[in-house]
Order: C-alpha cells, then sequence, then structure tokens
C-alpha cells in the first residue's frame, strides 16, 4: 500500500470573475521511503499539490488517502493530529520570529503537547542533527538562510513525522547552501526512513536527491516514475521542455574547447552526428541538444564538447561545415 | 492663580487624567482585544471566515468609529447614568470612554494582528496547530511588537479623549483647563495644563516605544 494516494485529485478556484483549474485530475501513488520530486514551471499547480496532501487546501474534488486514511473523512481533530506525522518546510522558513532556534524548535512539540522536559531533550538531539548547537539562543533574524531552513527541518523533524513536504525548500538559498540542505534532507531520508515529497522548479534538485519524480504541467500529471525512467526518456512535451531547459540554462558547460552548431532547415533525416563520428573517427559529448523536427527539416541546435587533439577539432569544424551547419565557438560557460 | 493653589489643584487633575485613560484605555483593550480577534478570524482569508458576522462586526464598528467623541458622550448619557450613577466626573466618563475607545483599539489590534507573516501561520496549521494555539501561539506573541506600539497610540488618542470630555463634566485636565482657562479666563491655567498633557503624552509614548524596542527580537545586532 503506498504511504500517499492522490486518486483523481481535482482543485479548482472559484474566483469572482474566472475560475481556475489549479489541478485536474491527479493520481499519484507514492511510496514509504521515497524522495518524490514533483517538478513544475510556475503556476503549473505543484505549490497547491503539495497543500491538498496535508489538506492545508481542500481538494474540490478527488481523494487523498494518506497511510491508509482517507483525509477528507477525518475530523478536523483528527486531521490536527495527522498532521503532526506530515511535516512541512517552505521557501521563506516561516519561522516564528519572535522566537529563539529553541523555540521555534519547541514549537510542533508543544502544538503535540509534549511535556516540557521531553521537548528539552528532543530539541537538543535535533540541534546536533542539524548542526546548529551553537546557534540554538540566535533569533531568526540573526540566522543565514541556510540556517534557517536547518531550523525550520529541526522543527519538522520534532514530532518524528512519517512524510516532510517540502514546498521549494532551495528556492531562496545559493547553490552551495541548497547542496548542503539538500544533503541533509537525503541523511533524514536514509537514516529514519521519511518519505520526502519535493515541490521545486529546479532540475538539479530532483536530479540530485529524487528518486521518483512527477511533472506537473497546467494542473495536470504529465507524467511520472522513477528519475532515471522519466528523464532518459522523456515523453511529454511538458516533460523535454523541462529536462532540455535544465541542461542548458542550470548547469554551466564547462570542459576544453566546445562549439555549437546550429540546425537551420537540413533534413532532419540526415544522422549528422552518428556519420561524424564514423567518418571522421572522433569521439565527441553532446553537451546540450535542443532540436525539433519541423516538416522534416530539423531547427535547433547543439552544443558539442570536443576532444583534447587540435587536429581532431579541425577535421570536425570542417566536416560540420561541410554537412552546411553553422558552427559557432562557446565560452567556457555561456552557450 | 498663585502657585501654592496651583500645585494642588494641577495635581488632583493630573491623577485624574490619568485615573480616566488606564481605566479606560484597560477596559477599552478588554473589549476591544475579542473583538480585533473575531474581526481577523471571520474575514474572508481568516481562519475561520464567517462572512455575514464578519460585515455585521466590520460595520458596527465603523458605525461608532464615525461618531465624534463628544457627540458620542452626549448619546451614551442614559447609560452612563445606568453604569456610574451619574453623568458628570472621572468615572461617569469612563464609560463614553471605553465605548469610543473600545472599537477604535479593536482596529489598531486588527491591523497588527494582520500584519502576522500568513506563512508562519500556515506553518502552524501545517503542524497541526488549533485556532486557539495560532491565536496565542502565533498571531499574538508575532504581533507583540505591532500591537505595543498600537497600545501606545490607543492611549495617547483616550489622554486626548479624557481631555476633550472636560467640555461636558469629564474631570481631569481637561475639566480643569476649560472651567479655569476657558470660562474664567486664566490662562496660566490653561497653559500649565496644556504642558501637562503634552508631558503626559510624551511619557506614554516613550515607554510604549523603549517597551517595543525591548521586546522585539527582530532587529538584533
Amino acid at each position: 500500500m503506498p504511504l500517499i494516494e492522490l486518486k483523481h485529485l481535482t482543485k479548482t478556484f472559484k474566483g469572482k470573475t474566472q475560475t481556475v483549474d489549479a489541478l485536474r485530475d491527479i493520481n499519484l501513488q507514492i511510496e514509504q521511503g521515497d524522495i518524490y520530486g514533483i517538478i513544475g514551471m510556475s503556476g503549473a499547480g505543484k505549490s497547491t499539490l503539495v497543500r491538498c496532501i496535508n489538506f492545508l487546501e481542500r481538494p474540490t474534488s478527488g481523494s487523498v488517502v494518506i497511510d491508509g486514511k482517507d483525509l477528507a473523512a477525518l475530523s478536523p481533530k483528527e486531521l490536527r493530529q495527522l498532521r503532526q506525522q506530515v511535516a512541512m518546510i517552505f521557501q521563506h522558513f516561516n519561522l516564528l520570529q519572535q522566537r529563539d532556534v529553541r523555540g521555534n524548535i519547541a514549537f510542533a512539540m508543544e502544538i503535540a503537547g509534549m511535556k516540557r522536559a521531553d521537548i528539552d531533550r528532543r530539541i537538543d538531539e535535533l540541534l546536533e542533527i542539524v548542526g546548529l548547537t551553537d546557534r540554538q539562543h540566535n533569533y531568526p533574524s540573526q540566522l543565514s538562510g541556510g540556517q534557517q531552513q536547518r531550523v525550520a527541518i529541526a522543527r519538522a523533524l520534532s514530532t518524528n513525522p512519517k512524510i516532510i513536504l517540502c514546498d521549494e525548500a532551495t528556492s531562496a538559498l545559493d547553490p552551495t547552501t541548497t547542496t548542503s540542505i539538500l544533503n541533509l534532507l537525503r541523511e533524514i531520508n536514509r537514516k529514519l526512513g521519511i518519505t520526502i515529497v519535493i515541490i521545486t522548479h529546479e532540475m538539479s534538485v530532483v536530479e540530485s536527491i529524487c528518486t521518483h519524480v512527477a511533472i506537473i504541467d497546467d494542473g495536470q500529471l504529465a507524467e511520472s516514475g522513477t528519475v532515471e525512467s522519466v528523464f532518459s526518456q522523456p515523453k511529454t512535451k511538458a516533460a523535454k521542455k523541462l529536462i532540455f531547459r535544465k541542461s542548458g540554462a542550470d548547469s554551466g558547460i564547462l570542459g576544453e574547447r566546445l562549439i555549437r552548431i546550429v540546425f537551420e532547415g537540413n533534413a532532419s533525416s540526415e544522422p549528422i552526428i552518428a556519420d561524424l563520428v564514423m567518418e571522421c573517427r572522433v569521439s565527441v559529448n553532446i553537451m546540450y541538444a535542443d532540436t525539433r523536427d519541423v516538416g522534416g527539416k530539423a531547427f535547433g541546435q547543439m552544443v558539442l564538447q570536443l576532444p583534447e587533439d587540435r587536429l581532431q577539432q579541425e577535421k570536425i569544424i570542417f566536416y560540420l561545415q561541410s554537412r552546411k551547419l553553422r558552427v559557432e565557438e562557446v565560452d567556457g560557460n555561456a552557450h | 492663580m498663585p502657585i501654592e493653589k496651583m500645585i494642588p489643584l494641577m495635581l488632583g487633575g493630573v491623577k485624574d487624567t490619568l485615573y480616566m485613560t488606564t481605566v479606560s484605555t484597560l477596559f477599552a483593550y478588554l473589549l476591544g482585544f475579542p473583538l480585533a480577534i473575531l474581526l481577523v478570524l471571520t474575514s474572508s482569508g481568516g481562519l475561520a471566515p464567517r462572512p455575514l458576522l464578519y460585515r455585521v462586526l466590520d460595520a458596527v464598528v465603523n458605525i461608532f468609529r464615525s461618531i465624534p467623541f463628544l457627540i458620542l458622550m452626549i448619546l451614551v448619557i442614559p447609560l452612563t447614568r445606568l453604569i456610574a450613577g451619574k453623568a458628570y466626573g472621572s468615572t461617569a466618563t469612563i464609560v463614553p470612554l471605553v465605548i469610543a475607545a473600545a472599537p477604535y483599539v479593536a482596529r489598531m489590534i486588527e491591523s497588527s494582528l494582520l500584519e502576522v507573516d500568513p506563512g508562519v501561520i500556515e506553518a502552524a496549521q501545517s503542524m497541526g496547530a488549533s485556532i486557539p494555539t495560532i491565536i496565542f501561539k502565533v498571531l499574538i506573541p508575532e504581533a507583540k511588537t505591532s500591537l505595543i506600539v498600537g497600545a501606545t497610540i490607543s492611549s495617547g488618542t483616550i489622554l486626548g479623549y479624557s481631555a476633550m470630555s472636560g467640555a461636558i463634566g469629564g474631570g481631569g485636565l481637561g475639566q480643569i483647563a476649560i472651567s479655569y482657562g476657558y470660562n474664567r479666563y486664566q490662562s496660566d491655567v490653561l497653559i500649565v495644563t496644556v504642558i501637562l498633557l503634552i508631558i503626559l503624552m510624551q511619557i506614554i509614548q516613550l515607554v510604549g516605544m523603549y517597551i517595543s524596542r525591548k521586546t522585539d527580537k527582530r532587529i538584533r545586532e
């Protein structure tokens, strides 16, 4: 039985002048121990989706089943108790500004009705886990973004939840801090077996820690599965758009000499790269490719990483030009 | 007026003014605080939206806020008699002062509570917090600084109202200013009362701001 199951989930927001279908017929199963990425462009409905999982937003129709419990059938009190099992961390951390680190971590446990002595003992353990023992008496305004998110993670862990929902938890952080927060989440998943659901618009987040991924596009589930299967063979347009955008925009293309070849209407049936490799007997690395087939003609571009040998490089460029392709040099990290 | 008469007169005035101001502020908060919390909870974006109740409360607050204080004082004279036994003097003035100040205080508190980051409220909900928990552990503590600033402004306003009440039978410095300074042309008395009112206002303001700064954890370092 999956730990989280979304069945035909639909959410419609009714405004005064218009209604917006934020989510349409989402079906998703998340197993115990997964790190499940939910990715989509902004406005795709992923924040609404994650809020439906803990019923901060009530779905218009469809059901959310967590650990065998249908959330719609729970009383308000039972729902509040269930939420202690489904912790959440946020893009902007959402810490109490008037409480120090200890006080913030204590908050979730106070809600859960734990005893003061137990709370204090648990805070010490959690400070250890997130590495903030030396900051325990600081207030949020005295902490960096990464430290604040660590406090939020400690707060989320405090009640021993089964699930942690992360709503763009690293989007306000710089790359180094993002990596350290993601490592912490992975560690939590491995050591404590907590299922993690990560909402993000960053492909790199999914790539670096997720086991599974769901792609949300315009309120609908475009594709889902293991990260390898979805990323290696994206089937839908939405998935391709996200995956290709990533490799160009996010990861700086580094390496030796890079060239860009531009397809401006060559026959799409020509296997240019395969021919290049066979005829010149060289190996090239495709760093980035964004080509499409329009009526049998290829349009788009590809960035190739060339071999070390100068002679081979010239051979490749000559070959490509002979095939009527435009070839441009690419600087280290732009393209 | 000779100084030996002036000093006891003024001491009595300050005492009455402080009495009216503090007791009225206290009662205005006792009424205004629950009212403000109801307004925040029942509004359309609140934790327990009740559009109809909200509209009624909102209208009541607006109606009382739109009646000028002096006119309100006259309007509620029967009620004042009923509660205080008479319609003049410091204690009696507390009745209209509270009626005028409670809606004002409610608005001040409402705006302070609305300043609390909705994200923090959402975080509390995601942890399974009940509405009372959110009120007492999130809304009020997080708005503390703003609430103290609001209380400072409110008690200053109530101080001003209390002086105004001197025109129609209220006590304290306002009554002294009007009966001596205005009716008997003793401008020295008028000037002294004005100076005392300024000093009182300054003290309220300084103390309020000091406490709000002291208790705020957001602006350290």
